[in-house]
């Protein structure tokens, strides 16, 4: 002990430059906006170690050497204040920070001053993501960073969100960035089995987000190495601060309605245009030579189709007057509430911070039977042990419920309700049920009316649950070792248990194929682990030259565990539970894990507060490559020159500042199955209930990673007092080594296998223009324009095409381009669907003459999924007591491939699926010119692949819109509370859009992957959501 | 104190390292790796049941690649009303190369030859009591994979030259790694058939009498016999059919008393053992096979194929096959494959006694019987008027044949042998004629497209 003390002696002696006589000086710190006490303002004596904090009133008292000078007040989200010790009492008034150049960021292992950053970071802060009314807070990026192209799949609960930050990097491992939530990295993956993904993300509450940084540069990223590729997400959540305890309610409540329809045939229209199908489907069969005349095929065929008119009809003739006009579409929708509540209490002392919440979110999806609710809560806790020690853990728990529908591509999803004859009434006149519920002939659900199933039997029939208790947790020590020498060690975990349960009964026989009634029950559980230890070192060297160092280590090992069963035949509805099942017709369980540790360094160097230079490196080792190549390095270096620091800019007034800014950085991306490399054989070929193995993956020993270089240039810079700020960056990104899950020859027993082929690359601009337009004592008016143009392209893979759908994979194109014949509308002479045949000619060139022989014609690219572009412009103003914020966001130059137009839009191809209005326009007679091939009963006119199925997917939305009301602070201090606001927001208010489906923002969740996007199929609109909020503060 | 957190830190911070590095060693634990799968006698054998597991894949002997036929070889006497363009386009003789079933047919089989292919390159570490039936049960299972190839994606054989017409590539040995040669070429129509009919002597030769529903030598012999007849051996074919009804009957084989007994159809569907009429059956149950007829033709699957009156038509009153079509709510549909956790019956010992019969007649042989007896025993059974010697004609046996295996795959493969036509199509249109699947001329150009693609 006295060993220690001597120690800590010798330290002190050691970094205090003198030792003079002690004195004492007191003072207070005050907001420069309205003079409130500012309680944990940080105080340092420049020239020595003595440093304090304010208390709650703001009044702090500091021991001085008498050689101090002056003294430096800092805090979050203020300029920082050097005040000279003149030895009288100091007042000190703190401005707010002007445009962020001050603001704390996180950065990966430690924070900077936004000033001082060379990387490429984007900060979301609290007051952007808190109370937006939606499940996710991805939701809550949209439109407010550059260069992060957040999607939405669908309007279902719960479902897939994709992140793209600057491009996509990858064509089949994972482009999602890597997520980091408080130091430790959490489970992001879809852990769906019902064939549309769901957001692992969605269990973090998004009211406890302090902020969320973005690193979008390799220099900044590369500091996560194998993971890195794609971005990271700092999320870090919200702390107590010393001085006020605070409470904190919020409510909110509201509706979702969808943000578009599309429109569909009336009963008269419909019954017209099936007859005009049998007239076309007669005609070919005809000229097929299946008939000796035509008016016998005629006879045929109308006979045939008016006999299932009758049948769609209920068995009755209403269709040949119209009477029963059902809009199915509506019937798809129910109405959707959507309420949130939330309570928090914060506060703390010197020692001990804290910070609590729970929260309840209640949702009704628009689509029926869908809905999701959420409980959480949190607990975070900082406590300075003694003066070289902290500790602190954060804790949260949620427990999540989602009532979910089926995917996209069932026809019991609610959407596909729309394929349904308007000429069928909702109610089966004949047995007064939903139609499909009963046949008078069998009593058992129809089998063949309505035209498909009736996904509304599904609503009444059947379920299926997904519920997720998730437990965040992290702990954290802290110590100082001498001055500026901190040693951090994280442990975190993430714990993930979902259980997903479904039934359906006996009224969904017909979609089911079992007639009493089916059943399972799934299990997944994902278990995280992850420390890191490191080592952080700070310090300045004769005023000038600064350093912040970090080195250290960090483990992470994943335990993934599944395990299900299913069932049919059950006693009746009211037996659920696979107990219950006379037949058991299905048990499984699979387990998988993966490891990974890392070793990595940083030093970031500055001189003379404007010239800054940063390096870094990882090393990490993952179990899931092969021996040959288990580690990999991923450096990086950026430089940095704050000109405005200069002699020669310190004069020009109108240049507060301008930093100048280049980095490079290599960055991998390890996101592929955990044994990708080995060849296998599995257990899963059982046969006539023997046993059976079988050979599943083929090997490939040299398996690495993929790994991406990137270059980034740009500079940021404030002018006219900070009030107006420009960020701006150029970026190239090379991809190469990509995982590709290549095809093989299927001659070889394999169809692909994973392989090291292929390069790949993005480049890109960015900018962000931050400006306070007006700023006067009552008004306000600040705006925010953020723009990223990504170009993205596959420079080579191996001459493969990847993709079994539209989009493909090719090279020289961007990655999921649209790839398949022209379409050139309906031939004058006869109807049929023609095409661009598009061939090369001997000469050079296309031959751009026309056939109607679909094979005879060349697939060519006929469109893109991603944007040219996209951008955010987000307006807040303040007048007295009021807020508004307006934020518009857009994306520009993408496409959208409805691929249920084979069925919706197919002139009348696909039998009696009912069809969109613009089919009308159908070639009738020779010499008609219409883009709409004749229509002809299950004779596929026109149905193949074309670019018949695609639309402009650029929109521009009104993505959120708030006005706010608080009451003013003398009213407040009356009835003692901190803070009282009430406000009506509304998120998807307009969209702006070419595109005739529901919404462009869109991809169909059954197929979504990496190269499969922006394809619509049936898929749920996104939600048009207004609420009116409340938030109390005591 | 502070040195000593320092240098404990250092030195938990190694530790901790090494005890992790260790840990980057996980191994798969749902899957094996292949040095250790196929180490011992057991380990083959239950590789030669995956294979089973494989041969019955949905698009191959799951019964795709015989709905995907009958589309393709119909007529007038099929509506199909499904969702699947891809089926749509066989249906309507107007196939696109990436059609997905076709290519799925074109995966599956080679999946099933790779499968076998490891098992024959593995019979060293067999015991040698089990070598016989493991190396004829696999050459059956490559046999029976290949011709499904060739008779769909290659000319037929009385089509212009089986020697020189591209057939498919024939593959023998396992694959290990992907190299250069898995590029390979398309082996001619001939020699598929000569390594179809070699594979399938040498299982008849090895496998046993007896081999449950495993593939016996009664099995070997009657898919020789079924080669041999799209091949127009017909002495060949004879014989072979001979030995199948032979040696199936010595291993307790004989015709179901009624003929919906051969489906084995219960209510609600629930996997039922073979009947006493398949020569070998793809064994389908709740946990693992599929049935891809049930899906297609049955109104408890998908019900997307419905049968139209000509098929109706060609009838003679009475005709017990009848009854197995009923009418579900306004459309007539076959109850053949009403069970969707049925068996598939890939080769009913019914084919047999026609391909005997047929053979016979052609060749005006009785290797057997005559031809008159093996007819007249399917008439009866379906409560037909016997016909006499005098009056058989290859017509008649024909059209028994059509009407016997109504759906069950044969339809496009008699059409074509009987050079036939589909309305206005020949026999040998190239529109009969599966394409190679696009995925597979993209990685692999040394392979030639069908005509017409």
């Amino acid at each position: 002990m006295r060993k220690s003390r001597l120690l800590l002696l010798l330290i002190t002696l050691l970094t205090s430059s003198v030792m003079g006589q002690d004195r004492i000086l007191n003072g207070k710190v005050m907001d420069s906006r309205d003079g409130t006490p500012m309680p944990s303002v940080s105080i340092r004596a420049k020239g020595s170690s003595n440093s304090t904090m304010t208390n709650t009133d703001g009044t702090f008292s500091i021991k001085l050497a008498s050689s101090a000078k002056s003294l430096t007040f800092s805090s979050v989200g203020f300029n920082d204040q050097e005040v000279q010790i003149t030895g009288k009492d100091l007042v000190v008034s703190m401005k707010p920070a002007d445009m962020s150049m001050n603001e704390v960021v996180v950065v990966g292992f430690g924070n900077a001053r936004r000033k001082d950053i060379v990387g490429s970071v984007a900060k979301v802060n609290a007051k952007d993501i808190t109370n937006t009314p939606s499940t996710s807070f991805e939701s809550a990026l949209q439109g407010k960073a550059s260069g992060v192209l957040v999607q939405q799949q669908n309007g279902k609960l719960g479902q897939g969100i994709n992140i793209r930050i600057r491009g996509n990097s990858s064509i089949t491992a994972g482009n999602e960035p890597l997520v980091v939530l408080d130091g430790i990295p959490v489970t992001s993956d879809n852990l769906s089995s019902n064939g549309a993904a769901t957001n692992a993300l969605a269990d973090i509450n998004m009211n406890d987000i302090e902020s969320i940084e973005i690193l979008k540069d390799a220099s900044s990223a590369a500091i996560y190495g194998s993971r890195a590729s794609n971005g990271v997400l700092l999320i870090t959540t919200k702390k107590g601060k010393a001085g006020t305890s605070k409470i904190e309610f919020g409510f909110f409540t509201g509706t979702q309605t969808p943000t578009g329809k599309r429109e569909f045939l009336n009963t008269t229209d419909y019954v017209k245009y099936q007859q005009r199908a049998a007239v076309g489907a007669a005609n070919q069969d005809f000229i097929n030579g299946y008939y000796p005349d035509l008016q016998s095929a005629i006879d045929d065929y109308t006979n045939y189709v008016n006999g299932k008119l009758t049948r769609y009809s209920a068995g009755n003739d209403d269709w040949k007057t119209g009477k029963v006009n059902t809009n199915w579409q509506d019937q798809a929708f129910q109405k959707a509430p959507i309420s949130q509540y939330d309570l928090n209490l914060s506060g703390g002392n010197d020692k001990t911070r804290f910070f609590a919440s729970g929260q309840y979110l209640d949702q009704k999806g628009m689509l029926v039977g869908n809905q999701y609710k959420r409980y959480s809560g949190r607990l975070n806790v900082d406590h300075q042990v003694n003066k070289w020690l902290n500790a602190g853990v954060n804790l949260s728990f949620t427990k999540s419920q989602n009532f979910r529908v089926s995917n996209d591509d069932a026809f019991s999803t609610p959407l596909q309700i729309v394929a349904l004859s308007p000429n069928t009434p909702l109610i089966d006149p004949r047995t007064g049920l939903i139609s499909g519920a009963k046949d008078t002939l069998t009593g058992r659900p129809n089998s063949n009316y309505p035209v498909y199933y009736n996904p509304l039997l599904n609503k009444l029939n059947a379920y299926y649950h997904a519920n997720v208790n998730r437990t965040f947790g992290n702990a954290y020590l802290s110590a100082t070792i001498t001055k500026g020498l901190v040693f951090r060690s994280e442990f975190g975990m993430d714990q993930l248990n979902q259980t997903e349960e479904g039934y359906q009964g006996q009224l969904t026989s017909r979609n089911s194929g079992v007639p009493n009634g089916s059943g399972l029950y799934y299990s997944t559980s994902v278990l995280n682990l992850n420390t890191n230890n490191y080592f952080n070192y700070r310090n300045i060297f004769a005023e000038v030259h600064s350093i912040d160092a970090v080195a250290g280590m960090s483990y992470q090992t994943r335990q993934f565990d599944f395990s299900g069963a299913r069932g049919e035949q059950f006693p009746s509805d009211a037996y659920k539970k696979l107990s219950s099942a006379a037949s058991k017709t299905g048990a499984t369980s699979s387990s998988t894990s993966n490891t990974l540790i890392s070793y990595f360094a940083r030093a970031n160097y500055k001189l003379h507060d404007r010239y800054l230079v940063s390096l870094s490196g990882r090393i990490d080792g993952s179990s899931r490559f092969g021996a040959n190549n288990r580690y990999g390095f991923f450096p990086a270096a950026a430089v940095g020159w704050v000109i405005s620091e200069e002699s020669f800019l310190k004069s020009v007034n109108w240049l507060n500042f301008l930093k100048l800014k280049a980095s490079y950085g290599v960055t991998g991306n390890d996101n592929i199955s955990d044994f990708a490399s080995r060849g296998l054989y599995s257990g899963n070929g059982a046969y006539g209930g023997q046993a059976g193995q079988i050979p599943s993956q083929i090997a490939n020993p040299d398996l690495r990673w993929e790994s991406t270089a990137g270059v980034d240039v740009g500079f940021e810079s404030g002018f006219f007092n900070n009030r107006l700020n420009i960020e701006f960056s150029y970026y190239q990104r090379n991809t190469t080594d990509l995982l590709l899950y290549v095809d093989v020859p299927g001659t070889t027993g394999f169809s692909s296998q994973y392989k090291n082929v292929g390069k790949l690359s993005n480049k890109g601009i960015e900018f962000t223009i931050n400006s306070t337009n007006i700023s006067s004592k009552y008004f306000r008016w600040t705006s925010s324009l953020n723009f990223a143009a990504n170009k993205n392209k596959i420079i080579s893979m191996d001459g493969q095409v990847l993709g079994s759908d539209v989009n493909k994979a090719k090279e020289g194109q961007p990655l999921g381009v649209f790839v398949a014949k022209e379409f050139a509308g309906a031939d004058p002479q006869n109807g049929d669907a023609i095409y661009y045949k598009n061939t090369e000619k001997p000469g050079g060139g296309l031959d751009r003459s026309t056939t109607n022989n679909y094979n005879d014609a060349t697939d060519v690219v006929i469109g893109k999924p991603n944007p040219d572009f996209i951008y955010g412009f987000d307006n807040a103003i303040f007048y007295r007591s009021f807020d508004l914020d307006v934020l518009f966001q857009g994306v520009y130059g993408n496409q959208i491939y409805n691929s249920g137009g084979q069925y919706m839009s197919a002139s009348g191809s696909n039998g009696f699926d009912n069809q969109t209005t613009d089919q009308l326009k159908a070639w009738d007679k020779p010499g008609d010119k219409t883009m709409v091939p004749e229509p002809r009963l299950f004779y596929a006119n026109g149905t193949n692949p074309s670019s018949r199925y695609i639309s402009d997917g650029s929109y521009l939305r009104l993505k959120s819109l708030t006005f706010g009301y608080n009451l003013p602070k003398t009213v407040l201090t009356k009835i003692h509370m901190q803070r009282f606001r009430i406000y009506l927001r509304a998120q998807n208010l307009l969209t702006f859009t070419k595109y005739k489906g529901w919404d462009p923002e869109v991809n169909a969740d059954y197929q979504a992957s990496n190269i499969n996007q922006g394809v619509d199929f049936y898929s749920a609109p996104q939600a048009k959501t207004i609420v009116f909020g409340l938030n109390i503060g005591l | 104190m502070k040195r000593y957190i320092y240098k404990g830190t250092i030195i938990f911070s190694l530790l901790f390292t090494i005890a992790c590095s260790k840990s980057l060693d996980t191994q798969p634990t749902s899957s094996i790796d292949q040095a250790e799968a196929l180490k011992t006698s057991d380990d083959v054998q239950v590789a030669l049941v995956g294979a089973y597991y494989d041969m019955g894949s949905a698009d191959l002997f799951g019964g795709g690649s015989s709905v995907t036929a009958e589309l393709l070889g119909d007529y007038n006497e099929l509506n199909w009303t499904g969702t699947f363009q891809d089926m749509t386009q066989i249906k309507n003789k107007d196939i696109t190369t990436n059609n997905v079933f076709i290519t799925g047919t074109w995966l599956d089989a080679y999946k099933a030859i790779n499968d076998v292919n490891n098992i024959l390159g593995a019979l060293s570490v067999v015991n040698a009591s089990d070598a016989g039936r493991i190396e004829g049960e696999a050459k059956f299972i490559r046999a029976s994979s290949l011709f499904e190839l060739v008779r769909l994606f290659a000319k037929s054989w009385n089509d212009g030259t089986p020697s020189s017409n591209p057939g498919v590539p024939i593959i023998l040995n396992p694959t290990k790694g992907i190299t250069a040669a898995d590029k390979v070429s398309r082996n001619s129509v001939q020699e598929v058939y000569d390594q179809v009919i070699n594979d399938l002597k040498d299982a008849e030769g090895k496998l046993p009498l007896d081999n449950g529903f495993f593939a016996n030598k009664a099995a070997a012999a009657a898919m020789l016999a079924r080669v041999y007849l799209q091949k127009e051996d017909y002495p060949a074919a004879a014989d072979a059919a001979n030995r199948a009804i032979n040696l199936g009957g010595a291993a307790g084989l004989s015709l179901t008393d009624k003929y919906a007994d051969a489906f084995a159809i219960v209510f609600p569907p629930a996997p039922v053992g073979n009947t006493t009429e398949d020569v070998f059956a793809i064994q389908v149950n709740t946990s693992s096979g599929i049935n891809a007829f049930s899906r297609y033709f049955s109104p408890y699957g998908r019900g997307d194929i419905q049968i139209k009156p000509a098929h109706f038509d060609l009838y003679e009153a009475g005709d017990d096959r009848l009854n197995l079509f009923y009418n579900a709510a306004g459309s007539d549909v076959t109850g053949k494959f009403d069970n969707r956790y049925g068996n598939i019956h890939t080769i009913r010992l019914a084919e047999m006694y026609l391909i005997r019969a047929e053979a016979n007649f052609r060749t005006s042989g009785s290797v057997g019987a005559n031809p008159a007896d093996d007819i007249n025993l399917i008439r009866r059974r379906v409560n037909l008027t016997p016909i006499a010697d005098a009056n058989l004609t290859l017509d008649i046996i024909l059209h028994e044949r059509k009407l016997e295996l109504a759906f069950e795959g044969f339809n496009l493969h008699d059409i074509k042998r009987t050079k036939a036509s589909i309305g206005s199509l020949n026999y040998n249109s190239p529109k009969l004629i599966f394409p190679i699947p696009k995925r597979e001329i993209i990685v692999n150009p040394n392979l030639t497209q069908n005509e017409g693609y």
